[in-house]
Order: structure tokens, then sequence, then C-alpha cells
């Protein structure tokens, strides 16, 4: 082809400008009230959470915290939980509605059929709806995602969840866009391989859920725990009060352990008399402590963005093998 | 365009090359043994009873269906070579389109999809049949969305179109339209065609080859000129009740008695002798024997078997 300065206006038949092109413009127009809705989702959702992040701090203000006590410990007013399951839920949302359909759809009407008559390869095709529907997810949970964490750090001892909860763990920093994707993964592999819209996304609707609560399993599991021992009539330090709790154990003086419920006897003598017989004199408290946590978050995503390669991985393989 | 009967060698003159191809769908085979080459420039047809495996022939022509055994070519290319993508276009029995698009959109589709895409033809036969360019596909009626899809696989500029039984679903005025959209444009490129189709009539009036397939094995195949002069209607005594010894050496295809009389179908194998009275039999006849008489060896015209095999021929 020989480039001529009057080139510009043969594009002029189609109206509008040509942004996209091929494959990519195929999918976008395919999946444009999908991805639209990402883009609302996105929007919205950051109003909200600027919104509620402010009616947050004017509250706390006005209760003249920090510096004073709140009346209660924890501030539950407005939607800050509202906001966090919304962001719990968003996993799932994005798993049953974008990434179940996505090609079990075009399996169910035959559209696969359509496209892959076409003179492009079924793996390009595949590939492309991959990289815009994983852009769109990445880009919708990373904004939530940051302006969440950006409310919630300075305030998270008011917060009613803990750092630890699912609800706060799961919504902060690179956790939410890795859950999203690995979700989303789950529910085009499940799709491809139900090849119907609706019994995709009911599978990875269940799948969806399991996989939320084997993860609150999970969560704990996510660093080495450390363990420290303190006096038997002692308070905890202070500087645990945040800790996730793990274990723990009552402790004789030559280090052996028993169960914290040993010496829980109906009666104070008695549990003195148990405690004397035992030689009990120390608290041993396991735990993961909050400046853990992001080391758990990027562990966590790490292991999920491994899963969602995996499938990613699996579906190309799958569909350059044999058709659709 | 080559020539049926002098494959040159170069693989090329055949549009569709099968050796040995079959499909197994869990224990039973949708096709079995299809071995026929289909020159280029033709207008196949593709017969056969619900079932035949019609198809599923379709489908691994076009990449949909992966053969379990054997191979098939696209003008030499091995189909499942992406490379042959450009050179076919297909029309399935239900015409898949995405329905939220418009027609302007499906065509856009197309001119993204295909390199060789020649959007004026999609538009003229689009614009021929009074589709407006912006309307969705899903408020299209049947013979409109079948003319977007006709433009869709014209558009593209295949060397070798794939129907499977396209006009199904249309009204006699629709499927005459489409019918002449398809003659034209096809003379006018070249282009080889492969229809499935259950209309005897539309067969008749627009293919010069005939591919018969029954039970998933080929029943006949070659040029529709050969086929015909190869089969006679035989009406004469039948003293013993079975023609077929008085018939030898001619192959009997289908043959019924009454009373003393018998008719028969048969394949001539050299003149027919005898107090009989012979005519000539139409398409239809031809085609409705073969498919109820499912134990008579298949029948190939020069040229339309797959050469390094054909142990199995009569």
């Amino acid at each position: 082809m020989t480039t001529t300065p009057t080139e510009a206006p043969r594009t002029g038949r189609t109206p509008g400008p040509r942004m996209l092109r091929g494959l990519s413009w195929l999918v976008v127009r395919q999946h444009r009230a999908a991805l639209l809705s990402l883009l609302a989702v996105t929007v919205l959702g950051s109003i909200w959470i600027v919104y509620e992040r402010s009616r947050m701090k004017d509250f706390l203000d006005a209760a003249g915290w920090p510096g004073k006590e709140l009346t209660q410990p924890t501030y539950d007013g407005g939607g800050a939980g509202l906001v966090m399951a919304a962001l719990g839920g968003l996993p799932l949302i994005l798993a049953v509605f974008v990434g179940a359909p996505l090609i079990a759809g075009d399996q169910e009407q035959g559209t696969a059929q359509l496209v892959t008559t076409q003179s492009v390869s079924r793996l390009r095709w595949v590939a492309t709806k991959f990289a815009w529907i994983y852009g769109a997810v990445l880009v919708t949970a990373a904004v939530l995602s940051a302006l969440f964490t950006w409310w919630w750090k300075p305030y998270r001892s008011v917060f009613s969840s803990s750092w630890s909860d699912g609800s706060v763990f799961d919504s902060t920093g690179p956790m939410l866009p890795a859950l999203c994707l690995f979700l989303t993964a789950a529910g085009i592999t499940i799709g491809v391989l139900a090849r119907r819209t609706l019994m995709s996304m009911a599978i990875t609707f269940i799948f969806a859920a399991a996989v939320g609560v084997f993860w609150s399993e999970m969560i704990a599991h996510l660093a080495p725990t450390r363990t420290i021992t303190y006096p038997l009539e002692a308070d905890m330090p202070s500087r645990l009060n945040e800790s996730l709790e793990v274990d723990r154990w009552i402790g004789s003086a030559d280090g052996h352990l028993y169960g914290w419920g040993l010496c829980a006897e109906q009666t104070e003598a008695a549990s003195d008399a148990c405690v004397k017989e035992h030689g009990i004199v120390n608290n041993v408290y396991e735990y993961l402590g909050v400046d853990q946590m992001p080391a758990m978050q990027w562990t966590g995503a790490g292991i999920l963005l491994a899963g969602t390669a995996v499938l990613t991985a699996f579906v190309l393989w799958r569909v350059s093998r044999r058709p659709l | 365009m080559a020539d049926a009967f002098t494959p040159d060698g170069a693989s090329g003159a055949w549009a569709l090359e099968a050796l040995g191809l079959g499909k197994r769908y869990g224990r039973g085979w949708a096709l079995q043994d299809i071995s026929f080459r289909l020159p280029a420039g033709r207008i196949c047809g593709l017969v056969g009873p619900n079932g035949a495996g019609k198809s599923t022939l379709l489908g691994i022509a076009t990449r949909q269906v992966q053969p379990t055994e054997g191979g098939l070519r696209v003008f030499g290319v091995p189909v499942d070579d992406p490379e042959v993508m450009p050179r076919f276009a297909f029309l399935g029995q239900d015409k898949p389109l995405f329905k939220r698009f418009t027609v302007a959109e499906t065509l856009r589709m197309g001119a993204e999809l295909n390199p060789g895409w020649d959007m004026a033809a999609a538009e003229r036969i689009v614009r021929s049949g009074q589709v407006p360019m912006d309307a969705r596909v899903g408020t299209l009626s049947g013979g409109q969305r079948t003319r977007v899809a006709f433009a869709l696989a014209f558009g593209k500029r295949p060397d070798l179109l794939l129907l499977d039984e396209p006009m199904s679903d249309l009204d006699p005025l629709a499927r005459h339209d489409m019918s002449t959209l398809l003659m034209s444009e096809a003379v006018e490129r070249g282009t080889t065609v492969l229809m499935s189709s259950h209309m005897l009539t539309e067969l008749e009036d627009m293919c010069d080859y005939l591919l018969v397939l029954a039970g998933g094995r080929i029943r006949m195949a070659g040029d529709a000129d050969a086929l015909l002069p190869a089969h006679a209607l035989v009406t004469g005594l039948a003293p013993g009740g079975d023609p077929a010894a008085a018939l030898a050496p001619h192959t009997v295809v289908e043959y019924r008695v009454q009373g003393r009389q018998f008719h028969a179908l048969v394949r001539t194998n050299g003149p027919l002798s005898g107090d009989w009275v012979v005519s000539e039999p139409s398409l239809e006849e031809v085609l409705l024997a073969h498919l109820r008489s499912p134990d008579v060896p298949p029948l190939f015209t020069p040229g339309a078997r797959t050469e390094a095999e054909g142990s199995h021929t009569s």
C-alpha cells in the first residue's frame, strides 16, 4: 500500500473514528454492555467510597477523634458496612455475569461458529476476549481497591471489621484485583466447559461461593505465625491488640504447653490448684500481626494470580486444540 | 476452471479432497470411510436423509468438528491448517449472527476479520434485498437475515462456499431470490459451492455435481451428468419373481415386482439386451432408490474418488 496525503478521508465512510480494529473492535462491540457496566461500577463505586469516607471523617472530626475516645468503640453509621459487602460481592458478581457468559454465550448462540469461520483463528479470538475482559476487570478492581484502602488505612481502628476479616483483607491492597481476576477466569473456564450460559452461571456461582468459604480459612495460613510468651497474671501487651489470634496456650516454666482450657474449673480454688499442680506460669499467644498484612495480601494475590494464569492457559490450550 | 476428469497433479484443482475421513460420536460413527474429490468450480449438492452425516461433513470442512480419522484438504491445504480459513465461507443451518449488531456492524465485522473483504459486494447483496443497513439483526425477518448471512459469506470472497440447508427456513419467494443470488454470485466468481439440501428439485436445478450420503457413508459421488445416464429404469417380465439374475451383469439398485411384471432401477454395465422397456430415470428416482438400498455398492464417476485407495470400489 502506498501512503498518500489524501489517505485520511478514506475512513470517512464509517461513522465515527475507527479507534479499534479487527478482533478488538469485535470484542468491544459484542461486550459493549458488559464493559460499560464495569466502567459505571468503577465510576459510581469510586464516588460512593469517597462520599462514605468523607461522611466518616466528618463524624469523627465532630466527635473529636482521635483525641477523644468514641462513645462506641467502632463507627457503624453510614454505608461502611454496605461498601464492604459490595466489594466482597464484586468478585462473585464479575465471575457469574461477566466471566461465565463470555464464551459460553457464543457457544450457545452459535456466534462462536460465526466468528471462527471468518479468517481469524479461535485462539486469537479467545485471547483477545481475555485481554479486554481481564483489562476491564483489573481496572475496576484496582481503582475500587485503591480507594477503599485509602479510606480504610487511617481509620482502621474504628472499622467494625478487623484487618484479618475477609471484608477488609479481601477488599484492600492487591487482594481485590486478584480475587476478581481469579474468579472471572474460573467463570470463563466453567463456561467453556459447560457450553451453556445459564448452567455455567449457576456452576460459577456455587464455585465462587465455595472459594469464598475456603479462602476465609486460608487467610491465617498466608504468613508464618509469631508466638509471644508473657506472665500468666499479666495483661496481653497492648501492641497485640490488633493482631489475629491463631492459637493460645498456657505454659509451665520449663516450656511445656497446655491447652487454654486445661484449668478452667468450676471454682477458683480448683483452678488455682490445677495451675499449681502443672506449674503453669505463662500465657503463650500465637498470632499474626497487623504489620504482616501486606505480605499476606501479596502472598494471597500471588496464589490467586497463579491460579488465574493456570486457568487462562488451560482455556487457550483447549481452544487451540479443539473446536469450541 | 479445472476439468473434472483430468487431474493435473496440482491438488489445488480439487476444492475438497477427503481421504478415509471418519467421525465418531460416543459409540456410533457419524461418518465413516469418506473418500471423495470435489473439483474446483462446481456446484455440488450434498444429499442424504436426516442423520446421514451431511452436517458433520460440513462441520469438518469448516473446522467446527474434528475428524476422528482420515483427512480433508481444502484446495490442497489440510483443513486443520489456519491457512484454509480465508478460502472458504460457511452458512450454517441456523445462520447465527450477533442479534444486537446492526446490519452495517455485521458487515463491518466481516471487514475487520477477513483480509480479502469486498464491502461493495456485501453491500450490494444487502441493498438489493431492501434490508436497512441500520436495522438490528434481531429485528429482521428470516429472509432478510439469510440475505445478511449471504452477504457476509460472499463479502469474504471465498473460493469455496459451504452451505448447510441454506433455504430450509425460507418461504418459496425468498428461496427463489436466494437461489438466484447464490447462482449468479457463484457463477460470476467461479466459486465452488457445496450445499446440503433436502429439496431434490432445488438440487436438480442448481447442481452439476452430487455427493450422496446415507448412514455416514458415501452412496454416490460425481458429475450429475454422468451419474444419471449410468442408470436405467427397466420394466419387463420376471418369470421367476427375481429379476436380478435376468438383469446380470447390471447392478440392480432397487426393484419392485407386480404380478409377472417387474420394475427395476439398474446401474447399467454395457448395453441392456432383452425384451424390456427401458427408460431414463429422473434424478429424484435415482437418489431415492440409492437412499432406500444401503447395500448397493457406492458409485463414483471418474475422478470423484480419491486416489491412493480404491479397494472398496465395485
